[in-house]
């Protein structure tokens, strides 16, 4: 699934490591879902979307 | 590509593999000390003979309890796909080997493999499974 993790994290000049330190999870979590190979669960996903104070659906999109 | 577990249940499934192949090596020392200078007949031999098997048993159970306690649910994802191609890989060596048994007299293999190449196709797998993700 394709996100916008990667441009919301350049705002924030946040590295993948500090975004898995606030969502606590490993870094490679981070990097999984950042490319779009491993879609979150939808708690994780709630959580982001709180992280980064939008809708999720602003973060998230299923298209190919 | 990092050795060190990636999260604190992974620190603590770690750990608890390490305690329960200590106590693995321990208690087989323990029982083939046994066979040799106590010679145990009846029930005692079936007790002896099946202790070292216990803390194997806990392993598995410490697989369990790393998948209840994983609140990381890629990394959980990462060990329950490595835990299939383990199962897979090894029902798969069985059951060609059991054939080659059967039909071409190869020699005997001891059931207690089956678990040996559970752990060996669930290591080789975990790191081709996390680099399906990178």
């Amino acid at each position: 699934m394709k996100n916008r993790l990667r441009i919301l994290r350049a705002e924030r000049n946040w590295s993948q490591a500090d975004l898995a330190d606030r969502l606590e999870v490993s870094r490679q979590s981070v990097n999984a879902i950042e490319t779009g190979k491993f879609d979150p669960s939808l708690p994780l996903a709630f959580k982001l979307a709180r992280l980064f104070n939008s809708p999720i659906e602003t973060i998230f999109t299923d298209e190919e | 590509m990092q050795c060190l577990p990636y999260t604190k249940a992974g620190r603590r499934y770690t750990a608890r593999l390490a305690i329960t192949m200590a106590i693995y090596l321990a208690v087989t020392f323990l029982t083939q000390w046994c066979f040799h200078h106590l010679h145990p007949t009846g029930p005692l031999v079936y007790l002896l003979a099946v202790l070292p098997a216990l803390p194997l048993l806990a392993t598995l159970a410490v697989v369990g309890i790393y998948i209840a306690e994983e609140t990381d649910e890629f990394e959980r994802s990462i060990l329950v796909q490595s835990m299939l191609w383990g199962l897979g890989g090894a029902l798969s060596v069985a059951t060609v080997w059991g054939s080659l048994e059967d039909f071409a007299r190869a020699p005997h293999l001891s059931a207690f493999y089956i678990y040996v190449f559970f752990w060996i196709f669930m290591g080789i797998s975990q790191p081709f499974i996390r680099r399906r993700y990178q």
